[in-house]
């Protein structure tokens, strides 16, 4: 419908408009001043001169080597005088791309403000000829506070949001069909597109990045839903537990486990890993007991790192679904209680109708975000075993890693920046895909009305 | 009312989302500038100016910028003719590289980094070839520390510092100099007194240690990583890092570790000349350092050959000023600022004759060091080699029963990925 609208209005303009409205196609702003829109025609014959100023001398040289990304490198040439290889500047790609991109999203604004000044000419006409009163400059101001303020509103938030998120994804996003990577650094080698190279060489073509993606994307979902959930059920039972009647002293109980929290995580994470070492404060202490004669392999044996990591994760996180839980448990009407205990239901009855549904339904949401944080949890991850134990298996990269921590190594120690925003995408698809999914399906949303 | 309201809470969402952000357009913007800015810098160094301005940024290390900001201002006391302002960031040898390439435009006209990112940054044409005063720099240093700086015959960079290699450290109480000879002799040594011996296995440059020795290549060719740790040699070296792993004296971990245990559950580790000053506390007059030892290879005893790696200062093939920044780099890395920076921070100097002063010559870590450096080779490798080294000893070190081939050939595989 409103596809059409667009269509019919710029044919209509050119077919049926006046000179100047036709002219208003080429001569930004003339059908508006025609028309008495003195002002709103300046402002728009401002802005095509000011948009031909900025590609000429801006966008221009990005954008016609948009298609190679560069192909003059940096130049040498023997200064005999200086006795130096004096360097002349060449193309850089990183900033051709970056700057193409600014320059690309420039021009898709321009072209709806070109047809937006063909509109308004073509609109301005219509009412002149339909004896209709035309909008003063005056009245489009007025008009931004009254039947249009939500662009008032939501103009600079938009801006905002286009120059600080959008681009620089978009940025990121092209990355990844480009070879920019440790061989391609500008300004001594330039890199260029290279199509679909990055994705087919971790899907199907390199056998060692394969084997490398389709392992830690195993690990990191079997990390995901082990650290989720058992962090989930286990603060769950610790707040049922803490909050039970039988329990004295509540409060001191809740502080002990959230003095785990007061620490900084990073510190704690790095102070275990210390300790998880073979000379470590755990196994020296575990030998001189002599319970072992061997130190442990705590972070050294492929399977033994994972369980470490999901246990200490477990003690690092319990603490804060406790503290949630505590929250939930204390609003639960005691009336329901009360009554199911006329009603002769036992404690484990009353548990699973009453206290596990209304848990489940106020914490499902907030458990999805868990999820997608703990998909991506880098830094229980990084600071505790840094990936490793290292595997010959894997591409740079260890048993205990997160796709994100390999792309984080990828692109900090390996400069592969190609591969590393190919596997940024595939994380930001994968997990928007499912919460996006698991959220619209959970009780909290669809029965947003009915809060129990 | 509310109108106003929303409107006001808007502008200071923008306000806050700018402000949160203004970090990215100032970083992004200065690259565009300063590429254009040099177009017509080449002609400003020899006009001769009454007094020229020249801004010079250089990197070092935290702990070394003191140092290099009395070295600076020194270098401009001695050069009045141009008046010389400079720069200083905290980016030491180790981050060299990365920093450098984030952003080789506002990266440091004259900046720090290991040899072993030499390659990566002259195919990125990162660094000013060294064409001044090249013969007087080639003959003051010594010759390991030129080749480590050069690559395919052409001097890249100053060499600053020639210490970055590693050694023996022992407990004379456990060892006799017999034991010191050979590892088997040393592990006995251990055995007999109940302590241990430290080698960090899972770490591919101490890892190399026991191929290098037995002839195995690792070296760059036409800027592609040469290495054959796969081939018999390879294999026997790979069978002598598994039996040393599985002998019970034998201990693995970071520097932190070698220095908390020395003297106490540790007898002796391979460490470099950074951990000297710790390790003599430590063991007060047991404190000793050699060569390392042989190790038993096959049938015959082998000499553990090791890296022997420099701090290098480059010149930023990007700067405004080539000529000055060249002088500063090699004020930075002369003589007697090598001998200054010897007494400040313990650095060992690749200067010949700072090598040769007497204060320098004494000193234990670095006598070992330099017999060490006999069968030491400069650290010809790219970024590849490391984390496979790293896992291959890493599951060494965990008693792994594993085809060693296997092992090796996967290893050989991903280094030359990189």
């Amino acid at each position: 419908m409103r596809r059409n609208n667009n269509q019919n209005v710029l044919i209509s303009a050119a077919a049926k408009g006046s000179t100047w409205t036709r002219l208003s196609i080429f001569v930004m702003g003339t059908g508006c001043v025609r028309y008495k829109q003195y002002i709103r025609g300046l402002i728009y014959f401002l802005t095509e001169i000011g948009f031909f100023c900025f590609f000429r001398n801006f966008a221009l040289q990005y954008l016609s080597k948009f298609s190679t990304l560069g192909t003059e490198t940096q130049k040498k040439v023997w200064n005999e005088e200086l006795q130096i290889f004096q360097r002349f500047p060449g193309d850089n790609s990183m900033l051709i791309l970056l700057y193409s991109v600014l320059s690309l999203a420039v021009v898709i604004v321009f072209v709806y403000i070109w047809y937006a000044n063909i509109r308004d000419a073509w609109n301005a006409q219509q009412s002149l000829e339909q004896g209709r009163k035309i909008n003063g400059f005056r009245d489009d101001l007025r008009s931004l506070t009254h039947e249009r303020f939500h662009i008032t509103l939501l103009s600079m938030p938009m801006l905002t949001l286009v120059l600080f998120t959008l681009l620089p994804i978009i940025f990121m996003i092209l990355i990844a069909f480009t070879n920019f990577d440790a061989d391609h650094q500008p300004p001594g080698n330039l890199f260029t597109w290279v199509g679909m190279t990055n994705v087919t060489d971790i899907f199907l073509g390199n056998e060692i990045k394969t084997n490398t993606f389709f392992g830690l994307l195993g690990w990191t979902i079997i990390w995901a839903i082990l650290a989720t959930f058992t962090n989930y059920i286990l603060g769950m039972l610790l707040a049922v537990a803490i909050n039970s009647k039988m329990v004295k002293l509540k409060q001191v109980w809740r502080t002990c486990f959230i003095i785990a929290i007061a620490i900084p995580q990073f510190v704690s994470l790095l102070l275990i890993s210390r300790a998880l070492e073979p000379a470590g404060a755990v196994n020296v202490l575990l030998q001189k007991v002599g319970l072992i004669s061997q130190p442990l392999p705590f972070l050294l044996d492929p399977t033994l790192a994972r369980i470490t990591v999901v246990v200490v994760n477990m003690w690092i996180g319990i603490p804060y679904t406790m503290m949630t839980f505590s929250g939930v448990l204390m609003n639960i009407p005691a009336e329901l209680y009360e009554s199911a205990e006329i009603d002769g239901a036992g404690p484990i009855r009353r548990f699973t109708s009453i206290t596990l549904p209304y848990m489940i339904f106020v914490t499902a949401p907030a458990t999805i975000t868990t999820f997608v944080t703990n998909f991506n949890n880098f830094n229980v991850i990084y600071l505790l075993t840094a990936g490793g134990p290292f595997s010959l298996d894997y591409y740079q990269a260890g048993k205990t890693d997160l796709l994100v921590t390999w792309l984080y190594k990828l692109t900090v120690n390996r400069n592969d920046y190609s591969l590393a925003s190919t596997i940024g995408i595939f994380i930001f698809v994968l997990v928007s895909t499912c919460s996006l999914l698991v959220y619209n399906r959970t009780g909290a949303v669809r029965k947003e009305d009915q809060f129990r | 009312m509310k109108k106003i309201i929303a409107l006001l809470m808007a502008v200071l969402m923008t306000v806050g989302m700018l402000a949160a952000c203004s970090n990215t357009p100032v970083e992004n913007n200065p690259p565009a500038d300063e590429t254009k800015g040099q177009v017509d810098t080449p002609e400003t160094p020899d006009t001769p100016a009454e007094k020229e301005k020249v801004t010079l940024k250089v990197w070092a290390d935290q702990g070394e910028l003191e140092l290099i900001e009395k070295l600076c201002n020194e270098f401009a006391a001695a050069h009045t003719e141009k008046e010389y302002t400079f720069e200083y960031g905290a980016v030491g040898a180790v981050d060299g590289k990365t920093r450098y390439l984030e952003d080789p435009a506002a990266a440091a006209d004259v900046f720090l980094f290991a040899d072993d990112q030499l390659v990566d940054l002259v195919k990125a044409d990162a660094l000013y070839e060294v064409t001044r005063n090249t013969d007087a720099i080639i003959a003051a240093n010594t010759p390991g520390s030129i080749g480590a700086a050069s690559y395919e015959g052409t001097l890249y960079g100053y060499p600053m510092t020639s210490d970055n290699g590693y050694f023996l450290y022992y407990d004379k109480s456990v060892f006799t100099e017999e034991d010191l000879a050979t590892l088997d002799g040393i592990l006995a040594a251990a055995n007999a007194a109940g302590k241990q011996v430290h080698m960090d296995v899972s770490n591919g440059w101490y890892l190399a240690s026991f191929f290098l020795g037995n002839g195995c290549k690792l070296t760059i060719e036409d800027g592609k990583q040469v290495i054959d740790f796969n081939n018999a040699n390879g294999l026997a070296a790979a069978e002598a890092i598994r039996t040393f792993c599985n002998n019970p004296a034998f201990v693995t971990g970071d520097d932190s570790v070698l220095a908390g245990g020395i003297g106490d559950a540790i007898a002796c580790g391979v460490s470099g000349t950074w951990m000297a000053t710790a390790i003599q506390e430590k063991l007060g007059d047991n404190y000793g350092c050699c060569k390392l030892p042989t190790f038993t290879c096959g049938d015959k005893q082998i000499q553990m050959g090791s890296f022997l790696g420099c701090k290098i200062y480059g010149v930023n093939s990007q700067t405004a000023y080539p000529v000055d920044a060249m002088e500063l780099a090699e004020y930075l890395t002369a003589e007697a600022a090598q001998i200054e920076r010897y007494k400040v921070l313990n650095y060992g100097p690749s200067n010949v004759n700072a090598l040769a002063d007497e204060t320098i010559a004494s000193n234990l870590a670095l006598q070992a060091l330099s017999a060490q450096s006999e069968f030491a080779v400069s650290q010809m490798v790219l970024g590849g080699f490391w984390t496979p080294a790293e896992a291959f000893g890493a599951e060494l070190e965990a008693h792994s029963t594993a085809d060693l081939q296997t092992m090796l050939d996967q290893l050989v595989a991903q280094a030359l990925q990189g």
